[in-house]
Parts: C-alpha cells; structure tokens; sequence
C-alpha cells in the first residue's frame, strides 16, 4: 500500500481548524474546542483511510451544524454533540467529556457572545474567507479545488469538472483587483447549490451550469459545450443516487453498535470476507507494479524496453487477475494500459518522464479505486486519466462507458459466492437425518464409526469453553466441526453436514479474532453438540432423531448471521441467544414423525458374528449327534421291542407247556389228591413262575413302547432344535450380506472416468443388483469388475467416428448383469464394441512365439491366449490399458475365489465375459462316502443326478473311460482319481454310484465307491493356516464328532489339482498386478473423507496409500516416494501446509507434485498452500474429473522435468 | 535349577499352565518359563505365556490331497485345528512308540504338533544362546530366530505361527491329472 496522502487532510483539517480559531476570537470557545475536536478526528480518520470518501458529507453536515449555531446556539448545541459521538468519528472522548463540550457550546449561547453578524462571520469565511474584502483569494479556489477533488473522489466526474472550471475560472480572476460583486454574492450560494444537486441531480444540474453561465465568470466556452457538461452532470445523475443509497446502507451498518467487523478501519465495510481478501491480493499485485514502475529510469532504451516488457507482463497477468477475482471491469482496463505500455515500447523514444507518471498515476488511480470497489462509481477513478492525449491510445469515450457500466455491474457482486451466501431459515431438509438412496455403504460404515468419537470430541471442547476454556478449545472443536461437516457431506447426510458447516463458520470467527464465544454463544454450542450427539445416535438407530434439531440450527444460523453482519460478541456479554426466547415455544410444537423413526440398531464387531455363526454351527453339530444318538437309541429300542416280543412269545409258549404238563398228571407237585385235574386247577411254583415271567414280558414291552413314545417326543424337540439353530445360522449369515447395488456408483465412476481418458463415450446399465450376496465375495468380485469395465472401455468400445462408420450408435453400451445360479453368483459384462480381434491375438501370438507362423489354431485357442500373463494384442499401450490388468490377473482373481471366466466374442458385436464366483456356504446337503481309506462329504453342489452302477454302462475307448447312460456318452471320472488317493487294490476298483455331475458346459459322469449316508452338515473352514485348498469347500464335523472334507466335485472336474507331496516348494507369488501403477499418498484426518479419495483414486487405476496426518505422512515418505500427494489443509499434529513445506525441504521428495484437496476455498487459503509450494489447490466437494486430470496433468509435468533432467545430465 | 515333566493322566488332555516351581521364592530372581517339546532329536521352545495343552484320544481325520506333513484335522472343541508332523518336514527319520499331540494356543489359532515327549518347562534365561544354529531344512531354518543349548540339547526358539502358515500353504500342479 502506498503511504498516504496527507495533504488533503491537512485542508481538511486546517479548515476545521480556521474555524476553531474565529469561533475563538470571538469568545465562543465551546465552538472552538467543538472545531478543534473535529479537525483532531479528521486528520485521524484520512491517515487511517485516506481514501475515505465518508468524511466529505460528514464534513457538509458540520458546516450547516455550524451555520445552524450562529443562527439557533442554544436548539443546535445539543445537535453538534450528538453530532461529534457519530462512531464514524471515532472521537475518543468518554461520555463525560462529550457532555461538558455540549455544556460549553450551550454557555457560548447563553452568554450570548455570538452575535448574529459575528456568527455571519465564522458561516461565510467556511465558504468565501475574506468575502468581504471583495476579492477572490486562493482561499477560496483551494476551497473549490477541494471540491472538485471530493467530486472526484465520489466518482462524480461531472461535478468535479465543474468545480475545476470555476476553480480555475476563479484563479484567473483572482488577481483582478475588483470583481463583479454580484458574482461574489452568487459564490456564497455554490455551496447551496452543490447540496441540492447531491440531493436532486437530475433537476439542479442545469442550475450548476446556469451559475458557470454567469457574466461575472466570462467562461469561454460554447453552448453545446455547456450542454455536453450539464448532459454529464445529469447521466452521473442516476449513479448519484446508487452511490447514496449505498452511503445510507453502509451508514446503516456502522450505526450498528459495539463489535462491529466493519469498523475496522482497515476492512472494507459492507462486503464479504472473500472480496476484502480479492481486494487485498489486487492492492499488493498493482502495488507491486507501482514499485517496480517507481524503480524505472529514462534514459537507457535498451533497459528501458526491458523494463516497460516487464510492466507489460505484469499488468497482463494483473488483468487474468482481475478477470478471475471478478473485476471484468478492472481487467479491461488492465489491458487497454497493457496496449499502450506495448505501444510504448514500440516507440520508446516518446517514452517520457510524462508518460511514466501516466503510468504511476493509473496504478496509485487503481490503488484508490479497490478499497472503495463497491461503490457503484468508484470505477470512474481508473477510467477517469485514461482519456488523455498523453496515452498513445487513449481511451474512446464509448467503450468508457461501457467499462464503467460493467464496473457498476460488477460493483454490488464482486466476492459474492453463492454457495457461501448464508442461510438464514432452517427448514426440516436441512435437519434431515434420511440416507441418499446410493449411499455408499462403506463410508456410511465408517461415518457412524467417526461420528460417536467426533461428537463426543466436540461436546466437550464446546463443554470447556462454556467453562471458560481456551482458544485450542476453539480450534479443536472447529477441527472436529469441520471433519464431520466434510464426512457428512461426502456420505450425503445433510442434516449433519449443515449443522456443523454452521458452528464451523462460529468457530472459525472466534479463531480469528481470537475470542471466544460468550456464555450465550457458548450455550448455543452445547445444544448444537448435544444435537449432533442426537444425530449420531440416531443414525446409529440408538435414538430418534432430535426433536429440536431445527430450534437449534436456527438458534446456530443466527449466531452466524448475527456474527457475520456485527462480528462476535463481547466475551463477557451476558447477550441471552437470539433465539432463546423462541426455543420453547418450537419445542413444544415438534412432534415426532413416526417414519422418521429408525429400526434400532446396534454395532458389533466382525469377529463377535464370527463367533456366533461358529457357534450356532456348533449347535447344528451337536444337534446332529444328539439326532444320531436318537437314531441309535431308536433302532435299540426297536430290538428291544422285538426282544420283548419274543419273551413274551416264549412266557406263553411255556405257560402253555407247563399246563400240558399238568395235564399229563406229572405234575410239579402235589397239592391235594382228592380232586380231579379236571375238578380242580392245581398250581405249582412253576405255574406262577411262567406267568410271572409271561407278565413281566408283556409289562417290559408296555415299557419299551413308552420309552419308544418318549424317544419319539426327544426326536421331535430335537428336530424342532435343529430347524430354530438353522434358522439362527440363516440369520446371522444375513447380517453379511450386502446388495450388489452398493457398488453400482463405483462401476458408474469408473466407466466415467475411463471414458474421460480415452475419449470414447460409453453407458453402463446394471442388472440384478438388487441381489444381496456376501459382503466379502462382493468385496473380492470388485476389483476383477473394474478391471474389466476398463478394458470394455479401452479395448472394446470403439471411438464415436468407428462406431458410426460402422452403423453402431456414438456412445457404447456396456451392461453388468448379476443372477443368482445355485450356490453361484453368476457376473455377465456385455459390451457392443468390436469383440476380439483374432488376427491381432494370433499376430501377438507368433510375435512373442507362441505361435509358429501360419499354425492351425482355433478361435477358442486364440481366445485362451489372452489369459496368458502379460499378453496384449495393442502395439501402442494407452494410458487406461498401461494402467488396467490384463485379462490373466483377472481371470487368477476369479480362480482364487474358486470360480470360472468364460469369454464369448462375437467380433464387431461385442463381447461377452461371465464370471461365476461361489458363495459361502453354511450348510450343505452331502453324501458320504469312502475314497480308499478316507471318509469324505461330497457336496451336492453340482450333482444332476445319481445313479446306480448297473443303469448305465462304463465304456473304456483307448485311455479314456465313457459312460452310456440312456443313450447318452459322458465323459467319465473318478473319484478317486480327482482327489490323488493311491488305489493299492489289485482287482479293478468297483464302482456302485454314479454322480453326474454339471461342470460349466459339460456333464461328467463321477463314479464313487459306495455312498453310505446322505445328511445336511454343517461347512467349516479349513481355518487360517490352510486356507482355500483346491477341491474342497471346507471340513464338516460329523455327528460322531470325526471331521471329513467337503468336496466340492465341480471345482475339482474344472481345475484338477495334485498337491506337490515332495519337499517344500516356496510358493511362486503372482507379481502383484498393481506393482506398476502410478501411486498416489492421500493424507486427511477423515477416515470417510480419506477412504473416499482412497476408493476413488483405486477405481481411477492407482495405487493407494494413506495416512491420517502429516507426521503419518512423512513417515511413510521416508521410504515411500509415491507420484503425488493429496492432501488435507486441516490436520491434527502436522497440518497440509507443514507437510508440503517438509516435502519441499527434503531433497528426495522436493519437486513431489502436492495436491492440497481443502474445504477452505478462500484466497487466503489459496495463497498459503501456494506459498508453501503445494502445485494444485482443489477445493471440496472434489469434482473427481478435475482432480484426475490435475493429477495426470502434474505427473505429466513431472515426467517431463526428470526426462528434461536425465537429458541435461547426460548432456 | 531343576527340570518338571508334567505328568499327564492319559485319560484326559492336560492343560500345561507354565509350573510354579519355576519361579522363584525371591521375586528379583527374573525367570522366563518356556515349554521345551521335543521331535526327534530336535528340542524346541514355547512362551509359556501361550496356551498349550498336550491332547490324548484325540482322533485325527486325515484329509486327501494336502501336504504329507499335514496329518489331518482335529475337532477340538468345534474348532478345526490342523495337525502337523515336523518330523517329515525336519526328516527326522527315528520312530517312537507313543507319540503325543501337543497344540498351541486356542480357538481358530489353535494348531496341534506331533511331539516325542510331554514338555518339559524350563527357564530360559538360564539357557546358553549358541552362535551357530545346527544345519535344518531351508522350509524350518527361516523360521528359527535363535538356539539354546542347556543340559546337552539344542533348544530352537521358532516362529511358530509363520512356520505353520507357510507350511499350510499348498503348492499344487495340474501334472498326471486323471482327465
């Protein structure tokens, strides 16, 4: 800034002061220390703000204040005091002080020693000083001269070419010993006449140019001339009236008592944050170039040319300047002074003294201009010189105009940001607590993981600010606020992201001007974190959402919008909340909604479902043995029955027997001989020992059948068991299960952006994601997905020329299709492109030896080449197909996860890919079986049928075994054989089932030696040190507690494995498909912020690393040097700001492109990341396009400095 | 220093909790308890800090198809734990009569060892560290972080955990497939 002008104050100044004196002399010494107080405040004023246009009608008042006293001392007294306490003045002076001066004017008026001529006196000599001695004196053109500059200084240009006329009119009269008197009596009405013209411009305009009209001042000029200054006078007319209103809305916003930001002296009044920091960083380019300007000395062309080359690219980049904050106005004239600094340079001869102060001139006009921008004819003040002859190309009066009308256009919106315009009602959207429909459930996850922990933190800053607190109470709790503002917004949750964008913005005004919040905004604080706390419970379906969620965000927006307009309150000010009187009225009146009320919801851990479905299997398991059990028991007791049966047959057959006995007359004993056998049935011990035993039979089995009801009860509670522990199982397998749609927005960003960096067009339509799957197998099927969208795009999708030429429609169709098959998840990607192109393969193919020339291969041998490692049919590699995996790591995925890939490509239609992924199991129904001398579970996964060995025929043609079956040849496999079991028998195997079995396209006959058992069990992992092994699903535990494998026969027909039985065999590790990807270190606070970035960046084609705050950063750059770095502006511990400046200061990483992705869109900001050496700024929310294109644009860039490099040291 | 065997009633599997007559009645006498398991001739070391358990009628389900030194599976306790045999990964050639099931940690961490002896505890502060580690297999020797000699045995210290992974994992080969 350049030092200010004191001269005009001191005019000012000294006028107030020449009152002081004859208000003095005349014994009216409340008056004179009134003046005196006055000059004493000016004088401070215009140092502070010597461009201050304020003080000249501030300044009018005074004078009619003072004419008014000569007039009405004792009414006016009380008038001026008031007066002097304006806080524009900015008198200091305590209340006290003020009363006795109003004291002191009302004894100049009560002692009457202001006579009415004397009064006379002090009024003419503020207009015409020595009026009287009936001449003109300098006095007076200075007075006018002055004037004119104030004309000028509020843009009326008009007015001030008025003013210059007369002033210099009255200069040539000045030396004339006589002057016409009534013109000295017209000049004492100037004033008057310059006042209704502020007042009435359009009508009095004709009255100026009447008064210059006059005799007296013999101006030579024409009529026309005249009316082309009084057409001037009239067309300011209209900004006149602009230029008040503003003065009245700003005068409205300083009346505002204490606090108020705009009374600082240094900021503008009336405009935004945002235009105070665009001005400033204008103020310091055009003051930069106004220095440079002073330092240029004529004389030394060659140097000169140089110099004026120097302006020239200054003010060119001053106008992109200008143009980018907002000042299109500004910009124009820029460049119509660059064009003439070129012109000078073309003819630098001409280039004078003169011109250079043209220059220096325009640059101290701009310096004026920018502090008062938004006065709608403050533009007049860079336009105003640009007319004159001097310039090689002065400005045409049309296009003037039209700079000035933009100015004036632009004026009022200048730092005006839209987004950032506050609002000032809370509706229920902006408490709204409801989850977009495509939410992504990842960063939801992680959201509600943050949210209790941020909350929390956030409550109890605010808590130890109300308690007194400190200013890093201040920044953590904006920190937090600012951290869940961003994570709300990137998950979409508006109610939050709103809330906190609010105390945020408090916050951030406290930090600031470092005070903290008073107990009223403090208060306000803590309901806003208990509301957030409210939120975050009910998001986690704890609670409902907070019934005063609205009350509250009106209480926090007007904070801020009291906070923005009169700045914060005072720290002791016991201010009640502006709303607290309104709060409990609104409670009352909400009510909650019930379709706002969320399923509640509770958060374990993974492992803690991990043990509860092992344990829920572990019932099935027991239950199943405790069924077997059963069983057992059954049967025994069945052969219990039958046991009893037979005992009771046989109690009976030897009841029979002993009553044959006795018929016979050997009886056991005798009783009494004088009876008959036939008179009299005569028992013996024999006899009651059968029937005992008869009845003790028939009782057994009476007991047996109870035990057998019993048994049957047991089995049914068992039954029912098992049904309630299988549907405990279903339930907590439900709790993994995620709907495909949720990465349906990542497949949609990636084609975009694949889209975007091949320059073809392409939709993408998905199917069937409504379809829940395990979140796992979904997690695993993304990446291989995005590999093949990319490559759809990339090597499928012809450009929009091709496709037309080749009738197609311009824009691509891509389509994913997800279908449930059995226990499968079955994955079509379909696209319309040019399918495969076969001659190319088989061209790569003999290219890399593969192939032999010319050899007979088929298109399905062609086909299977692509899945070769590293194989690619382009000759020129893209920057999409150098980043994307090739169709062999894919296809390794897909095989990893135990599932197949099938390509169909038709070429010029298209191609097809299908990928089919199994999914958990929990159960399975199995047969068992014994493979030599292990016991295994064969999964029906797969099996069409079974059947018995003798329905079909086995058929051994060669080496090869078939199988006619119904007319129909399988191909034959053996059980046996698939798993490696050694068959020491000597007689060939006998086979008594066969599986036909569905594998892909073919249906294989599996011949099993004998299939024992069939029963649903239970599937088991092979637990964490095995792993997937091939061939299997997992192990079951069966009711006898032994352990068998699952076999899994399909896998095993498809990828027939042998495990290598000889020594260890370090495992050959595929090369890591990301190994050359370009990398990228993400550094933010956010966990959701850094996991977006961190999901966005991976489905761009990067590899990811991230760390939570610059120290983390660094540590992982120490041995780490990624090809760009994103990062946070806000961190706890190190912020972006340190970490770049740590990346510059270290020579390894020094030239690393930093990006700074930041919520702060301020210049300020801007400037102090690009201070620190940050090469890109980009502000949230990120607009992934421009931050993937900034980031190939920087490691282009990049790439070019180290080849530029490698040249220059070779060189 | 005197050495314990946990004697086990081989009806039950014994829970091996580090002995107290390891410690000292004076607690400025430091002590680290460790299990020494022996297989073969070869003596290795556990943390007594881990949960161990020698294990008696357990039956082991052998699994078709997986590395020979992977005897089968155990159900213990629900979980499926794998049983190793290190004697065919240290080609240890020597029979035994008994041979005992030793497992080491619990739950999914759980993996059981085939061992020739019932531990014994000992301190291993008391253990002379040897420079030179015996000459073992590549696949054990990257596992093993340090060897004591005490009472004529070399003692390995084993990263058991990694051991067990590395050797759980299967290489396999589509060689001599049946189709």
């Amino acid at each position: 800034m350049k030092k200010p002008d004191l001269n005009e104050l001191g005019n000012l100044a000294a006028y107030f002061e020449r009152l002081a004196d004859q208000a003095a002399q005349r014994g009216c010494y409340g008056l004179q220390d009134a003046n005196l107080v006055l000059a004493e405040a000016v004088r401070v004023l215009q140092s502070d703000n010597p461009a201050s246009n304020n003080l000249f009608p501030l300044v009018g008042e005074w004078f009619d204040l003072v004419e008014k006293f000569t007039q009405a001392p004792k009414q006016t007294a009380s008038e001026m005091t008031t007066y002097l306490r304006r806080p524009e003045l900015n008198i200091p002076m305590e209340d006290e002080e003020f009363a006795m001066l109003g004291e002191q004017l009302l004894n100049d008026a009560n002692a009457a020693a202001l006579s009415p001529n004397e009064a006379s006196d002090i009024t003419v000599a503020r207009t015409t000083p020595s009026i009287a001695e009936q001449h003109i004196t300098d006095e007076q053109v200075a007075y006018i001269e002055q004037l004119a500059n104030q004309a000028a200084a509020e843009g009326l240009y008009g007015l001030q070419d008025v003013n210059l006329l007369l002033a210099e009119t009255l200069r040539e009269l000045s030396g004339d010993a006589i002057v016409d008197s009534g013109l000295i009596s017209a000049l004492s009405g100037w004033h008057d006449l310059l006042v209704d013209y502020r007042k009435e411009p359009r009508v009095k305009a004709e009255a100026l140019i009447n008064f210059l009209r006059h005799p007296g001042l013999k101006i030579p000029m024409g009529d026309d001339e005249f009316a082309m200054l009084q057409e001037q006078l009239t067309t300011e007319a209209e900004a006149n009236v602009t230029a008040q209103e503003q003065v009245v809305d700003i005068q409205a916003v300083e009346s505002i008592p204490e606090g108020d930001p705009s009374s600082d002296k240094n900021s503008l009044s009336g405009v935004s944050r945002i235009a105070q920091e665009l001005v400033d960083l204008l103020l310091m380019q055009i003051g930069q170039i106004r220095d440079y300007l002073q330092s240029i000395t004529i004389g030394n062309n060659e140097s000169l040319l140089d110099s004026l080359q120097e302006v020239g690219d200054d003010l060119e980049r001053f106008s992109n300047m200008a143009k980018t904050a907002g000042f299109g106005g500004l910009s124009q004239v820029a460049t119509h002074v660059t064009g003439n600094v070129q012109s000078f340079q073309a003819s630098i001869e001409g280039f004078t003294t003169e011109r250079l102060d043209l220059l220096l001139d325009w640059t101290g006009q701009v310096q004026e201009y920018l502090p008062s921008f938004n006065d709608s004819d403050a533009g007049q003040l860079i336009l105003v010189g640009l007319t004159d002859e001097q310039w090689p190309m002065p400005l045409p009066f049309e296009e003037m105009v039209a700079i000035l009308q933009q100015i004036r256009a632009e004026s009022s919106v200048v730092g005006e940001d839209p987004v950032l315009t506050r609002m000032e009602k809370a509706t229920d959207e902006d408490i709204s607590l409801v989850l977009p429909g495509d939410v992504n459930q990842e960063l939801l996850e992680i959201l509600l993981q943050e949210l209790p922990i941020q909350t929390q933190q956030f409550s109890e800053a605010v808590q130890r600010l109300h308690a007194g607190g400190s200013e890093q109470d201040v920044q953590l709790a904006q920190r937090v606020a600012h951290t869940l503002k961003g994570s709300a917004n990137t998950v979409g949750i508006k109610g939050i992201a709103v809330l906190t964008h609010q105390l945020e913005d408090i916050l951030l005004a406290c930090a600031n001007e470092q005070k903290l919040p008073n107990r009223a905004l403090a208060n306000s604080l803590i309901n806003a974190a208990d509301c957030l706390e409210s939120m975050s419970e009910s998001l986690l379906g704890v609670s409902p959402p907070p019934s005063d969620a609205k009350v509250i965000l009106q209480e926090i927006l007007d904070w801020a919008n009291l906070i923005d307009k009169v700045g914060l309150p005072e720290r002791d000010d016991e201010t009640t909340s502006p709303v607290a009187q309104e709060r409990g009225v609104t409670e009352s009146e909400e009510t909650d909604s019930p379709s706002q009320l969320q399923a509640t919801m509770i958060r374990v851990t993974s492992e803690q479902i991990e043990e509860l479905f092992r344990f829920s299997g572990e019932s099935i398991i027991l239950n199943s043995q405790a069924s077997d059990s059963m069983r057992r028991m059954k049967k025994q007791m069945h052969a219990m029955k039958v046991q009893f049966s037979l005992l009771q047959e046989l109690g009976a057959e030897l009841e029979q027997l002993i009553d044959l006995k006795d018929l016979t007359g050997r009886s056991f004993g005798v009783v009494d001989t004088n009876f008959d056998v036939l008179e009299m049935d005569q028992y013996n011990e024999l006899h009651t020992a059968s029937r005992r035993m008869a009845e003790a039979a028939i009782d057994a089995r009476e007991l047996s059948l109870d035990v057998t009801k019993e048994l049957d009860r047991v089995s049914e509670i068992l039954e029912s068991q098992q049904r309630m522990v299988v549907d405990t199982q279903e339930v907590v397998m439900q709790t993994r299960l995620v709907a495909i749609s949720t990465i349906a927005p990542r497949l949609q960003r990636s084609i975009r952006q694949t889209c975007r960096m091949t320059g073809k067009q392409s939709e993408l339509t998905v199917k069937g994601d409504t379809i829940m799957i395990d979140g796992d197998v979904l997690n695993a099927l993304v990446d291989p997905m995005m590999h093949i969208l990319r490559n759809a795009v990339d090597h499928g999708i012809e450009s929009p020329d091709e496709r037309r030429a080749h009738g197609k429609p311009p824009v691509g169709q891509i389509a994913f299709e997800f279908d449930r098959e059995g226990n499968n998840i079955l994955v079509r990607c379909r696209d319309d492109g040019k399918g495969l192109d076969y001659e190319a393969i088989r061209a790569a193919a003999e290219s890399r030896g593969l192939l032999q020339s010319g050899q007979d291969v088929t298109d399905e041998e062609l086909k299977s080449l692509i899945m070769r490692p590293n194989f690619s049919s382009r000759t020129v590699s893209t920057q999409t197909s150098g980043r994307g995996v090739g169709m062999d790591v894919v296809r390794a995925q897909i095989l990893n996860m135990g599932g197949t890939l099938n390509l169909h490509s038709v070429q010029g239609q298209g191609m097809t890919i299908e990928l089919r992924v199994p999914l958990p199991l929990s159960m399975t129904y199995a047969l068992l079986t014994y493979v030599g001398h292990y016991r295994v579970a064969v999964a029906n996964k797969g099996i069409n049928q079974i059947v018995y060995s003798k329905e079909g025929e086995v058929i051994l043609e060669g080496n090869k075994e078939t199988l006619l079956l119904e007319g129909v040849i399988y191909p034959v496999a053996r059980l046996i054989d698939l798993l490696h079991i050694a068959d020491h028998r000597k007689i060939p195997r006998p086979y008594d089932a066969i599986l036909l079995v569905q594998n892909e396209n073919q249906t294989t006959a599996v011949l099993l030696d004998a299939i024992f058992d069939s029963l649903e069990v239970v599937i088991k992992g092979l637990g964490r040190y095995l792993g997937k092994v091939p061939g299997y699903i997992g192990a079951t535990i069966l009711g006898d507690g032994t352990v068998t494998p699952v076999v899994d026969i399909p896998e095993l027909l498809r990828a027939p494995v042998r495990v290598l039985t000889g020594d260890y065999v370090a495992p050959v590790e595929m090369a890591d498909p990301t190994l050359n990807l370009p990398t990228v270190l993400v550094v933010d606070d956010s966990l959701s912020q850094r996991r977006a970035l961190e999901q966005l960046l991976a489905d761009a084609g990067y590899r990811v690393r991230s760390a939570r705050d610059g120290i983390e950063a660094t540590d992982i750059l120490a041995h780490f040097k990624p090809d760009v770095v994103l990062t946070d502006l806000e961190m706890p511990r190190m912020n972006g700001i340190e970490l770049t400046a740590h990346i510059r200061s270290h020579a390894n990483t020094s030239s690393l492109p930093v990006i700074m992705v930041t919520s702060r869109t301020t210049q300020k900001h801007k400037k102090m990341a690009e201070d620190a050496g940050v090469n890109a700024y980009i502000t949230k929310p990120v607009r992934e396009e421009d931050l993937l294109t900034e980031m190939e644009n920087l490691m282009a860039q990049q790439t070019g400095n180290v080849q530029a490099q490698n040249i220059a040291q070779l060189s | 220093m005197r050495e314990d065997k946990l004697i086990a009633d081989n009806s039950l599997n014994a829970v091996i909790f580090p002995s107290t007559a390891i410690g000292s009645a004076n607690p400025e006498v430091k002590v680290e308890p460790v299990f020494g398991i022996r297989v073969g001739s070869v003596g290795l070391l556990v943390s007594a800090d881990r949960f161990c358990e020698v294990l008696d009628k357990m039956q082991v389900n052998p699994i078709p198809n997986l590395h020979p030194w992977i005897s089968g599976l155990l159900n213990l306790r629900g979980n499926l734990v794998p049983i190793y045999d290190l004697k065919l990964v240290l080609r240890e050639t020597g029979e035994n009569n008994k041979r005992f099931l030793f497992a080491i940690d619990k739950g999914e961490k759980a993996i059981a060892l085939w061992i020739d002896n019932y531990p014994e505890i000992k301190d291993k502060l008391v253990m002379k560290p040897i420079r030179q580690l015996p000459k073992l297999p590549d696949i054990f020797q990257r596992f093993v972080i340090g060897g004591y000699e005490h009472s004529g045995q070399v003692w390995l210290d084993v990263k058991f955990e990694d051991l067990f992974k590395t050797l759980g994992r299967h290489q396999y080969t589509s060689e001599g497939m049946a189709i």
